[in-house]
Parts: C-alpha cells; structure tokens; sequence
C-alpha cells in the first residue's frame, strides 16, 4: 500500500527525515520514535502534505502530493488539537464528509454513523470549544473514518485519552485492522505500541532504524545487560538472596539505601527467578521496575549494536 | 463538495464577530460623514456630495474590508493549523481556493453594498433619488472580487501577508492614482472609479486628492469591466497553480 524508497526531507539546513526505506502493508504498523525523530515528517509525506526532497514515496502507486485519488482511500487524524472550535462534533464531521465528496444526506448518515463508532452521540450536539481532550481525540478518529478509508493514519492517538478510552480506542483500531485496513499509528511511548501491534518502524533521528517484529527488537535488546531496580526494606538480607540467582551480571547500592540496583542478562528468566526466590525464600521487596524499559534505552542499544 | 467549501466559508466570514465591526464603522463613519458632507463641500450638489463620500470613504473601506477578511483565505486555516483537515480531502486544491474565495469576495461586496447604501442614506436622506447608486453596487461588487483576487495571491505568496496588503491598500491605492502619467493604470481604485462614473472633482484639487482622482484617469468603463475581468481571471488562475504546487503546514510548523 505505502512504499518509499530512500525518502529523505530537509527543512532548509534541518533534516526532518533521512534515506527512509520501507513497506506499509495492511494490519497496524507503529512508528515509534522519541519526540523530533521525524514521525510527524514521515506522515505528512505520506499524506501528501510534503513532498520529499529526494527519493521516492508512493501510496496505492502514486505520488500522494495533492493527489485527490489518494486521499480517497486515505483518513489521517492529525495531533494537531485544533478544530473550527464554534462548531459542534456533529457539524464538524459533516463538514469534511461533504468535503469526501458525499451528498448532503449521505454525508449526515456518514456522519452518526462514525460518531456513534468513536462513542460521541450523546456529546456530538455540543460545540468543539468544550470538548475534553479525549472527546476530541475521538472526533478526530471520527473524520479520519469518514470514507472508510483503506488506510488510516494516526499521529500520537492516544494522547489525553484515559485508560478506558485507550482501551477502546485499541479495540477499534484491532477491528479497522482486522477488517483489512492499513492502520499506522505514530507514537513515542513504547509500552503503548506494544499493546496495539508487534509490526513497526523504529525512527530515530530522522533515520529509520529497525522494522518488522518487536520481537525482534525486544531480542536484540535483550541481550545486553538490563538495568532493574529493586526496592526493599532489608537490603543486604536482599542482596545475598539476589546474589545465588542466574544472569546477574553487577549489582550495588543505591544511595537512597532502600534499593539495588542490577544489571541482568535474559531478564525474563531473572523475574521468573526473583518471583521464585519471594516465594519460596522470602525474598522481601517492594517494588520492582526497569530503567531500561523505555525508548531512549531501545535507541541506546539499536545504536551500539 | 463545491457547495459544502462555499456554504462554510460564507458561514465563517458571515460571523457576528467577523461582520459586525465592519457594519458599525460603516455606521458611524460612512453614514456619519454622509450626514454631514455639506459642511465640507457646501458649494457642491447631492450628487457631487455623494461622490465624494463614495470615493473617500465606501472604495477604501472596500479595500481595506478586502484586505484584512480576503488575505486570510488560506492563512487563517494555516494559524487555526486546520489547514490539514482540508488538504487531505479529494478535493482538488484550486476548487478549495477558488470557493472559498468567492464566498469571502461576496462578503466583501455585501459589506460594501451595506456601506454605499450607508453613504445613499446620509447624503439623500433614504434610499431612493441616487443616480449613481447602480453603477456604485456594480464597481463595489467588481471591486470585491478584483482586490480578493490580489490579496489572495499575497496571502498565498507571503508569510505575514497582511502588512503587505495594508500597506498597498493605505499606500499604494492612495497615492498612484494621484500621480500624473499613466501611473493610475496601475491601480485597482482607478478602473473601479471608471466603473463608478463618479462626477469630476473639477478644479478642487484637495477632493481630488482625497478622492483618488487626481491623476490623468481617462479610463472608460468598458475599459474599466474588460481589464478588471482579465485581471481577477489571470491572478485566480495564478493562485491555484501556486495553491496547488505549494505546501502549506499549519504555522508552528511551518517556520
């Protein structure tokens, strides 16, 4: 469905993305990067808001610049949080469902339609202006829905949305996909990508770093050594116990003096180990958490390997 | 979808908030001065009266109505960064334009109206007896459409475009139709005032200052129609192949 081949945009002196090769197929693609990595860039390439500056970028075949034939099959929700405020989430919608192409009474079936699907009916009557910000996340997912597009972009969707909303909003994007539909959601927390698909695109400045499987990521970083924190109240008592268990590679104090901090390899294997060790030799801990398990960390140890 | 971009733009431009402080200047100063015109040329018929206030007042506002509502066709959907709803819809960007356009240049020509009939009021004492009344809603309307036509291609070309469009509407299009030569051809307000027909200032060169037609204008109102269809036609067409080949993000991201 999206092809590039190396697609690279600067703005000016700035590189926004850089020598980007890829395939976006059907199912949920993330595209994972801390903030500035070029994720928005890429997006806005695809959707024909920029042109690359070299390379080339196709969508269903063509080149997505203007080009009202993509934009049928294309619905983008932006992260952009602004709207024709004055208007409600009804007319909103309706608006851009006309601007699809759909006659006046299509477009307001069109309209309950999505709306209902995004959970807004009974708060679509009241104006932009007043929504919460998951109320209009949800509008946004709404327009983007409009023409049952065949792909669907998503730019930082999950933003301000709580967890019942997320929850839901998942769920749907499982469905979209499911259904067929290329769904790409950008993102820069890796915890919430984790939950929505195993299929990414790993950006870091402006480069892409890795595709395919998490898995396959998760592997690769999962054989350097992880940092894990362990809070106890009896931390020597703790250290001997953690001492006997596989896969440490360092272990030391924290200064606070009510936590370890070690270094594991296959940490699997170490929680599996620890959770042992609290049930059998009553290990005492309070808390348990990783470090490592964020995204500055993946881009850490993709870059040195 | 052509009616759905018209429809919405008039609605946005036909705001309370966007029209009223229009209607109220129109109010006070267009009708206040028609009021009064006498004191200022107490020599000179209704007609000439009229004339005066149209020129003076009705024709600038026009541009400077056109300036600040036509400027922002496509900037305000840049600052508002809902420009992205609409440049990833199967709509052509030069049907966006043109539309949108068209509904804030009859805005404009309605304020216009509103301010001629404004002008009518005050120096006839009601609607009905002025002659030049037509000619003026003709100009007016021609005039919308001729300065929304130029303020779009800037507002399409230049970042901050609205200091370009005031100051080519209080310099520029009060000052060259004044200059001696053929310089007035190069003003809108000239081919406007040809439209209009608006009786000679004759030797009372402050008026004709005041007025803009103090330059050698012998445009006639043919020539007036002719080269302003032409003129809104070629920068329309403009427009929408710049619209179209540019890319336009909303404004924190563009910089």
């Amino acid at each position: 469905m999206i092809s590039a081949v190396n697609v690279s945009r600067w703005y000016g002196q700035v590189i926004g993305v850089n020598d980007i090769n890829c395939e976006i197929g059907p199912g949920i693609t993330a595209l994972l990067g801390m903030n500035g990595a070029g994720k928005t860039t890429l997006i806005r390439l695809i959707t024909g808001q920029l042109r690359p500056t070299t390379g080339d970028l196709r969508v269903f075949g063509q080149e997505p610049f203007a080009n009202p034939e993509v934009y049928r099959k294309m619905g983008y929700c932006p992260e952009i949080d602004n709207f024709y405020e004055h208007y409600n989430g009804f007319e909103f919608v309706n608006y851009l469902a006309r601007l699809e192409g759909m006659n006046a009474q299509r477009a307001k079936a069109r309209t309950a339609e999505v709306i209902e699907m995004v959970g807004m009916t009974e708060r679509a009557g009241r104006k932009i202006a007043g929504y919460s910000k998951g109320m209009r996340q949800r509008i946004k997912l709404a327009q983007a829905m409009l023409h049952d597009p065949e792909i669907i972009l998503l730019d930082e969707p999950l933003n301000g949305l709580d967890p019942v909303g997320r929850r839901e909003f998942m769920d749907l994007l499982g469905a979209l996909a499911n259904s067929g539909k290329a769904i790409i959601v950008s993102s820069h927390i890796l915890f919430e990508v984790e939950q929505m698909t195993r299929s990414l695109l790993l950006l870091h400045r402006g480069r892409l770093l890795a595709t395919g499987d998490l898995g396959v990521i998760r592997e690769l970083i999962d054989k350097h050594p992880h940092q894990i924190r362990i809070e106890t109240d009896t931390p020597r008592e703790a250290a001997a116990m953690l001492a006997n268990l596989p896969n440490i590679v360092s272990m030391r104090f924290e200064r606070s003096g009510d936590s370890i901090r070690l270094e594991v390899r296959e940490p699997n294997a170490f929680y599996d180990a620890v959770m042992a060790a609290v049930l059998e030799q009553g290990l005492q801990i309070r808390g348990i958490s990783s470090p490592d398990n964020n995204l500055e960390s993946v881009f850490k140890y993709l870059v040195e390997a | 979808m052509e009616s759905a971009i018209f429809t919405h733009a008039l609605r946005e431009n036909l705001r309370i908030k966007r029209v009223l402080p229009w209607l109220v200047l129109g109010a006070t100063l267009v009708f206040g001065f028609a009021l009064k015109w006498s004191v200022f040329q107490n020599d000179a018929d209704k007609g000439q009266q009229y004339a005066s206030v149209s020129s003076i007042f009705v024709f600038h506002l026009l541009a400077l109505i056109s300036a600040i509502l036509t400027s922002t066709i496509v900037n305000q959907e840049i600052e508002n960064k809902t420009i992205v709803y609409l440049l990833t819809r199967p709509v052509p960007r030069w049907k966006l334009l043109v539309f949108r356009y068209l509904a804030c240049s009859l805005v404009v020509a309605l304020l216009s109206i509103v301010n001629t009939l404004f002008a009518t009021a005050g120096v006839y004492g009601g609607l009905s007896g002025n002659p030049m009344l037509l000619k003026d809603i003709a100009a007016l309307t021609i005039g919308a459409f001729a300065y929304g036509a130029f303020f779009m291609l800037i507002g399409l070309m230049v970042n901050r475009s609205m200091i370009v469009c005031l100051l080519f509407t209080f310099g520029w299009e009060s000052a060259v139709p004044n200059m001696p030569g053929q310089m007035s051809y190069l003003s809108i307000n000239s081919y406007l005032q040809a439209i209009a027909e608006h009786p000679s200032q004759g030797s009372n060169k402050g008026m004709g200052l005041l007025t803009s037609t103090l330059g050698d204008n012998t445009l006639s109102a043919s020539t007036g129609y002719i080269a302003m269809f032409i003129f809104v036609a070629t920068l329309v067409v403009i427009s929408s192949l710049w619209f179209t080949h540019f890319e336009y993000l909303p404004r924190e991201d563009a910089e």
